[in-house]
């Protein structure tokens, strides 16, 4: 049955993505929302959690925070979007994936449109985003329940529909960019536009008179809607933008597709394109690039666009948090005189004391570690890819020992996370210097610096992984114990689990370095088990059959 | 001379499907080896296990009396390899990656791979990924004899080369033998090896039935005779000849095909006892050596018409 169209076919691929995304961002639901009793506990608690909220108001709009709907959905906030990463890889690999392996040739070879192919692996997509939205609702709906929700199956369902429908725009997003690019380059420019609409959006929340600016995002369309808050309910017309806007990009995409060459690329205007350097043949040889001088060298060469774009995101991400929190700082002041019990909240959700700016930023960096960790999953991913695709062949038959392929190729992940860490310290600083927020400097390094070895261990841990995995396992299983560690760490504090639970998580070894400075034994023990992890790695890459 | 490549028992098996089995033969210096076998049939997985990219389950491997596994970074410094399927980085263009490679052996004698990329008409300054399949294939090519290695290992090396440049393919890799340098290829292209190679090796189903002199292999082969006679002639008393191993009547019974192993003597005679028109008989390739091994494996068609057996 599965093997009788390429739907079917395309919708048989995606059934770990549908079971692993819509069970694991369900499951996410259903936690927080069993948390919710603990937090309301008395109504002190209640009115110091929907304090508190309004001055969090730039992760998400605080609406009926009081009640496990409306707090589920502003807990989650924009990190609920996390789901968009399926559809954006999905969608960038779709055609241009199967281009770039050439196996798109095989399958345009039968007697098929181009269009019919398109457009039913575009069909695959929606059906397997629609099945996580209806898993991710009945699960919201099953937690909401055991929470005493005032929301129904329908709220649930809406909940599960409006998260598909914004990740299916973005992975319509995704292919249209594939039609003018590698698949890579597509899935990173459409994940640097999430992450603007993301800040796009949150910037009405924060700066007065803005939400023209904000209406740009689709991020704004969804959040128009909150099903899991029964007063404010849904707005069809904002589902309905981010269905048509989906619908648009893609028509557009399946255009261009039918249109140009099977491996081209679509014309881009001509002020869009880079200069091509005209070589003449004769003019090739030597290239004298530092790049191509040793495989660490190369590594770096490769590695520096990623780690350009992730700098900027990570980097920009703290330096932003820095303002925010400057901008929260009167709020709080204020709530904290208010409300005795505004520390013990802010303890329970944030993990740290209300005391200091320095505390509320504590809260907002665990973003940061969590960025340079997905970060190491991409590359992780790559080094895996490289084998399996046959790129290190060539490679591993000069003469340089395996254990050096490896150890160079480690060497270059490893310089580019201490340049995001060191750029991260340097915005911080200077937001810091520049909005008079008073932060210590040597905690402010141990923050921006510490999350080195979080994203090197999660690098060990991938190329030891890919030892026996293929890449699709090997970066799944990673990105799944990323999830399960932020998990741990983003919940289990409302959830009091205890800390032997919460010593699970790498989080953990983070600490809060704003508050406390580096963790040193903590550092030294994840820097001990990443170098273990890598020293593994080494051996079995020395000892395996190279893949093809 | 001396074996530059030792293979006794080599087996090699991905979980429970087949790799090779004991496979075994010898190189040697300054020799080119041709190695033979349908898709499927352990040339690559033998190739790989020579590189030290896959680990033997048991046998022996050695290159210049260095074991492959354990010494393969000295075995790398005098090899030069070119994989079947080659798969570089698509953003580099062909010159950075000779570069590239060029560096990783410790560099490379820059006019003889110029030499080189005149020779096979490869323009350097495009990307890898705009490259067509021939392009690339001389890129391998290149790189793989840029260093002047004193073995070559070359897997499928004329695989989507034109015919322009399978000839300067030969010629380099004459001038690489004449040089007193070794040649271990693997080809489907069996006029190739012919014209090519000294010896040769059969793989099928990954064993090894038949390693010899490409002159050897020769004098196991049977001799395709073509006799059209004036008037129609009985197949059987072909038939029963001694040597002749298949007769086919075309023509409407005035031709005989036969497959003759041995010599004709009995043949002609035979033939002489009616009224010849023409008789040929036709030397066979390699090829036809080749395909007779894999004949009774349901591999090779035979052609319809009247075939006696």
């Amino acid at each position: 049955m599965w093997f009788t169209s390429v739907y079917l076919k395309t919708l048989r691929d995606f059934r770990v993505g549908i079971l692993g995304w819509g069970l694991g961002v369900g499951l996410l639901m259903v936690a927080v929302l069993s948390a919710f009793p603990s937090l309301v506990e008395t109504p002190e608690a209640r009115d110091a959690l929907v304090g508190l909220a309004g001055s969090f108001s730039w992760i998400a709009e605080p609406v009926a925070i009081d009640t496990p709907g409306g707090y589920a959905t502003f807990k989650y906030g924009f990190t609920i979007l996390v789901i968009v990463l399926w559809p954006l890889l999905v969608g960038s690999r779709m055609l241009r994936g199967e281009e770039e392996s050439g196996s798109l040739d095989a399958l345009l070879s039968l007697p098929r449109s181009r269009a019919r192919v398109a457009l039913e692996k575009l069909a695959a997509m929606w059906t397997a985003l629609l099945a996580m939205g209806l898993l991710i609702g009945l699960l919201a709906f099953a937690g909401g329940s055991s929470a005493g929700a005032d929301f129904g199956l329908g709220g649930g369902l809406l909940f599960g529909l409006n998260l598909a429908l914004i990740a299916g725009m973005f992975g319509a997003v995704a292919l249209l960019l594939s039609q003018f690019t590698q698949a890579s380059a597509a899935a990173g420019a459409t994940g640097g536009l999430l992450l603007l609409s993301i800040v796009v959006d949150m910037v009405h929340r924060v700066v007065s008179n803005t939400e023209w600016l904000s209406r740009l995002s689709p991020v704004y369309y969804y959040n128009l809607s909150k099903p899991l808050v029964t007063s404010y309910g849904y707005n069809s017309g904002a589902m309905l933008v981010l269905l048509g806007v989906g619908i648009l990009l893609s028509a557009w995409a399946l255009v261009l597709f039918v249109r140009r060459d099977v491996g081209g690329t679509a014309a881009i205007p001509a002020w869009l394109r880079l200069p091509q350097r005209a070589v003449r043949p004769g003019e090739a040889l030597p290239v004298n690039a530092w790049s191509l001088r040793s495989i660490y060298t190369r590594s770096l060469a490769t590695i520096a666009m990623p780690t350009f774009w992730w700098t900027l995101i990570i980097a920009g991400f703290a330096g932003w948090m820095v303002i925010i929190v400057k901008q929260t700082e009167e709020k709080l002041a204020v709530l904290r005189e208010g409300s005795p019990l505004l520390s013990e909240v802010i303890a329970k959700v944030g993990g740290g004391d209300a005391t200091t700016n320095a505390s509320l930023l504590s809260f907002l960096f665990v973003f940061l570690p969590l960025l340079l960790m997905a970060f190491a999953v991409t590359q992780a991913s790559r080094w895996a890819a490289d084998e399996e695709n046959g790129r290190q062949e060539l490679v591993l038959a000069t003469p340089q020992p395996r254990s050096t392929v490896i150890l160079a190729r480690f060497g270059a992940l490893a310089t580019s996370m201490v340049v995001v860490g060191a750029t991260t310290l340097a915005a911080t600083a200077l937001s810091s210097a520049v909005t008079g927020l008073k932060l210590d400097q040597g905690n402010l390094a141990a923050a921006a610096l510490g999350m080195i070895p979080l994203g090197l261990l999660v690098g060990a841990l991938g190329y030891l992984f890919s030892g026996w995995l293929r890449t699709a396992v090997d970066t799944g299983l990673l990105s799944f114990l990323l999830l399960i560690w932020f998990f741990i760490s983003f919940i289990g504090p409302e959830l009091n689990w205890p800390d032997g639970a919460l010593r699970l998580s790498a989080f953990y070894y983070y600490g809060t370095p704003l508050l406390n400075g580096l963790p040193l034994l903590s550092t030294l023990g994840t820097l001990a088990v990443t170098a273990v992890a890598l020293a593994l790695a080494s051996v079995r890459f020395a000892r395996k059959d190279i893949g093809r | 001379m001396a074996a530059i490549i030792e293979v006794e028992g080599l087996t090699k098996s991905y979980g429970n499907k087949r790799g090779i089995i004991d496979v075994a033969f010898q190189v040697e210096e300054g020799e080119v080896f041709g190695f033979l076998g349908p898709n499927g049939a352990g040339k690559t997985t033998t190739i790989r296990v020579l590189m030290a990219l896959l680990r033997a389950d048991a046998g022996l491997t050695r290159i210049a009396g260095l074991d492959c596994w354990e010494q393969s970074v000295a075995i790398k410094r005098l090899a030069g390899y070119l994989p079947g399927e080659l798969s570089l980085d698509p953003g580099l263009t062909g010159g950075q990656i000779l570069e590239y490679f060029g560096h990783l052996r410790g560099g490379v004698d820059q006019a003889y791979l110029k030499q080189l990329i005149k020779r096979l008409d490869l323009d350097p300054s495009r990307k890898f990924r705009q490259y067509s399949s021939g392009n690339k294939r001389k890129i391998g090519i290149i790189q793989a004899f840029m260093h002047r290695p004193r073995l070559l290992i070359l897997d499928e090396p004329t695989n989507g080369l034109d015919p322009l440049n399978q000839q300067e393919f030969g010629r380099l890799v004459k001038e690489v033998r004449d040089e007193g340098g070794t040649v271990f290829l693997s080809s489907h292209i069996l006029t190739e090896i012919e014209q090519t190679c000294g010896r040769v090796a059969i793989i099928r189903e990954g064993r090894m039935v038949r390693v010899g002199g490409v002159a050897e292999l020769k004098d196991i082969k049977r001799h395709e005779v073509t006799i059209t006679f004036a008037d129609t002639v009985p197949a059987k008393s072909f038939q029963a000849l001694a040597g002749v191993e298949q007769v086919e009547m075309l023509s409407g019974g005035h031709t005989l095909r036969l497959a003759v192993s041995g010599g004709l003597d009995a043949v002609v005679k035979e033939a002489a006892q009616h009224q010849v028109v023409t008789l040929t008989s036709h030397e066979p390739s390699l090829e036809d050596i080749f395909l007779r091994y894999y004949e009774g494996d349901g591999l090779v068609p035979r052609e319809d018409g009247n075939v006696v057996h």
